[in-house]
């Protein structure tokens, strides 16, 4: 049988007109949720912006591959449609506006205050939730904002139980010094530091500013040679910190205690510290050896084992955090037997849920509750990053005071 | 004794930013074109020199010859295809766009071909603080300090001593009678943009001893290279040491005197004060005085 060119052109069309059917029928199938938002894959904040981006793929892939969620007797698959904003808040806040405007309903938090600020304003005014694991900035969670909802507590009260741990180190941390840079994170969380610390009545030596990227610590660190606090607080950010600790080894700047909040949780700033890394105590919000139950994961460890399967990069509390985002807003669904956002909205207000990341809780004003959500304290010891505080959750015995740089083993 | 510290914290910053800012300056004074994308040269010597040490555990400062090697020829090729085809077609003003067009290019192919993590590098003699009576020093900037000056030294032999030095700064001067006399301008100022390109590759790989690094920090050392050239003057290795050294010990003075939050704030106050009163810079501009 030959077939004409006139014939081919028909067939042709007739397949192009039916295409959409096609697709229409197979919509109507299955149902999607689908989640929007910005992160940061390239840009200052790639590094963890990666690391939550993994956390809310990892989500939507393991659900999808258990056969979707469902909701109200309804079976929908999930979908993610993040784009990357660079780092750049004006970016990402073209990016989320366009979203609203092509009608999704339910978006995913950036990483960084300075960027989930203002993007919360845009799905907040669109009365769309926003779930995030990206920004602590007191400013977030002071805006009388209904549809936004953060994992962390915001930052001044971040430090509220790592000062009540270093109060019971023996002997008695006398003083303390903090670092912090200009920037909407930084800059709170070291007012939370203060707070915190003259809640416990330890004195404050100093405080110092830096420009929100540090190039250069050697004149800081003469005046803390001068003056050596026992105890330095760093609440700056993860590539400031290196630069400190890099600077402090090389001008043998040492401490009774240094705290970076964060840093010590990836593995290319241990891996670069070597041996120097063991002892500095950080923050942190989740380990996978954590006994958490998680409706959909399983356990913390079973997330974490599914999450090595499929990924190379290492796990990183943000990643489990992420991932939670998901699971939270599944929950809420659920609980709302609907997918209509201002319904989903009411019913993240009124949440209280475990997952694998943590039991998740959220204040009036959206951020995590401090004291069911709030950080634990870590320190990295042989290498690799411990909980030491608080006891139900700890993975390894403190060191403190901690030695000098030189004789660390 | 913390002034004394100070100041030599600042020199030794200061050797830093003349050696990633020497480069920006000869491109300026040859070619009259704001490289854009010197940064990102920087910060592809940064990862060169990471490589090399992470891999072969070569140290980062005996790989600045391959690292100035692989530049070099990048920098020709870059000037000859994409920079020289700008000024031709349309203007210097075009080729800056260029330059800020492939550094984003660069920045995102570093973070594709290295990803967006920091990156750092640990020789061994790093963590062993040198102590001078009351001054204490970091033995890696004291050894990045002694590279740059060896290397700003070497560009200055070579722009004054060699053939191809006085070809550059005769081209440089008087493009057309460099021309009659039988220069191929166009392939000086491929060697000029690939001796510069070099040059950043060879301050990449030194600060990445000094300071953690990802794609992103490029953005920052061009701008510092801007700054040095402002203040020391367009085109001369001299320039670039003196307007690095200033902005160093300004750096760490600032840090110390008014607060560890205002170095930046200076560091413009200064750069727009000198393009106010002294728009060529401390020692002028090398050139300009034949154009």
């Amino acid at each position: 049988m030959t077939i004409s060119r006139r014939t081919m052109v028909k067939m042709a069309g007739g397949v192009a007109l039916a295409a959409p059917a096609i697709r229409g029928a197979s919509a109507q199938a299955t149902k999607t949720i689908t989640f929007g938002g910005s992160v940061p894959l390239s840009g200052g904040g790639a590094e963890t912006g990666l690391n939550v981006n993994n956390g809310y793929a990892t989500a939507v892939k393991f659900i999808n591959e258990m056969g979707g969620v469902e909701i109200a007797g309804t079976k929908y698959k999930l979908e993610l449609k993040l784009f990357d904003d660079a780092s750049d808040p004006s970016r990402a806040v073209t990016l989320i506006q366009r979203q609203i405007d092509d009608g999704v309903d339910f978006y995913l938090g950036s990483f960084g205050s300075n960027i989930v600020l203002p993007t919360a304003a845009i799905t907040e005014r669109a009365e769309k939730p926003m779930v995030q694991a990206g920004g602590g900035s007191d400013q977030i969670f002071v805006q009388g904002y209904k549809y936004m909802f953060g994992f962390f507590p915001r930052a001044t009260r971040q430090f509220l139980s790592t000062a009540a741990f270093i109060k019971t180190l023996a002997p008695p941390v006398q003083n303390y010094s903090v670092i912090y840079t200009n920037d909407a994170f930084s800059k709170t969380a070291a007012t939370g530091v203060m707070n915190a610390m003259k809640a416990q009545g330890i004195p404050m030596l100093d405080s110092y500013a830096f420009p929100e990227t540090i190039t250069d610590a050697s004149s800081v660190l003469a005046a803390i040679r001068a003056k050596t606090p026992e105890a330095l607080i760093c609440m700056t950010h993860d590539q400031d910190n290196l630069l400190l600790a890099k600077q402090m080894i090389a001008t043998g700047t040492n401490v009774n205690l240094l705290f970076q909040g964060l840093g010590p949780q990836l593995g290319s700033f241990r891996d670069t510290l070597g041996k120097a890394a063991n002892g500095i105590y950080f923050q942190t919000y989740w380990d996978e050896r954590a006994p958490l139950k998680d409706r959909f994961f399983g356990t913390s460890a079973a997330f974490a084992a599914y999450y090595k399967k499929n990924y190379t990069r290492p796990l990183a509390y943000h990643v489990s955090a992420g991932a939670a985002c998901i699971v939270t807003y599944l929950e809420a669904m659920m609980a709302a037997k609907s997918i209509d956002p201002a319904k989903v909205r009411d019913a993240l207000a009124n949440i209280d849920i475990e997952t694998q990341y943590s039991r998740i809780k959220f204040t009036e004003q959206g951020d995590g509750d401090p004291v069911v959500m709030g950080p634990w304290v870590g320190q990295v010891v042989g290498g690799a990053p411990e909980v030491v505080s608080p006891a139900n959750a700890k993975t390894a015995a403190y060191t403190y005071p901690t030695p000098p740089w030189a004789q660390r083993t | 004794m913390l002034a004394i510290q100070t100041i030599a914290d600042g020199l030794v910053l200061g050797g830093l930013y003349a050696l990633s800012a020497v480069g920006f300056s000869l491109i300026f004074g040859v070619m009259g074109v704001v490289n854009l994308s010197h940064g990102a040269l920087v910060m592809i010597g940064a990862y060169l020199a990471w490589f090399v040490w992470h891999s072969l555990g070569v140290d980062p400062l005996l790989a600045i010859p391959v690292v100035m090697g692989v530049l070099a020829v990048f920098g020709y090729v870059y000037q000859r295809v994409l920079i020289q085809l700008a000024v031709d077609r349309s203007s210097h003003v075009a080729s800056m766009l260029v330059t800020f067009g492939v550094a984003l290019m660069l920045r995102n192919t570093l973070v594709l071909v290295f990803s967006p993590d920091l990156r750092s590098i640990t020789p061994s003699y790093s963590g062993h603080p040198l102590v001078l009576g009351s001054i204490v020093l970091d033995p890696v900037r004291l050894a990045a300090l002694a590279a740059s000056l060896v290397l700003l030294g070497a560009l200055a032999m070579i722009l004054q001593r060699s053939k191809m030095g006085r070809v550059i700064r005769a081209t440089a001067q008087q493009e057309l009678a460099a021309r009659l006399c039988g220069v191929n301008a166009h392939h000086i100022y491929g060697l000029t943009f690939a001796v510069s390109a070099a040059f950043a590759g060879a301050a990449g790989a030194i600060l990445g001893i000094v300071l953690p690094f990802s794609p992103p920090d490029e953005g920052l050392w061009t701008l510092n290279a801007f700054v040095v050239v402002v203040l020391g003057g367009v085109g001369s290795p001299a320039g670039a040491l003196v307007g690095g050294l200033v902005l160093g010990v300004m750096s760490t003075g600032t840090s110390q005197l008014i607060g560890a939050a205002f170095p930046n704030a200076m560091m413009f106050a200064v750069l727009v004060l000198m393009l106010l009163v002294r728009p060529s810079g401390l020692l002028g501009n090398a050139f300009a005085g034949s154009r």
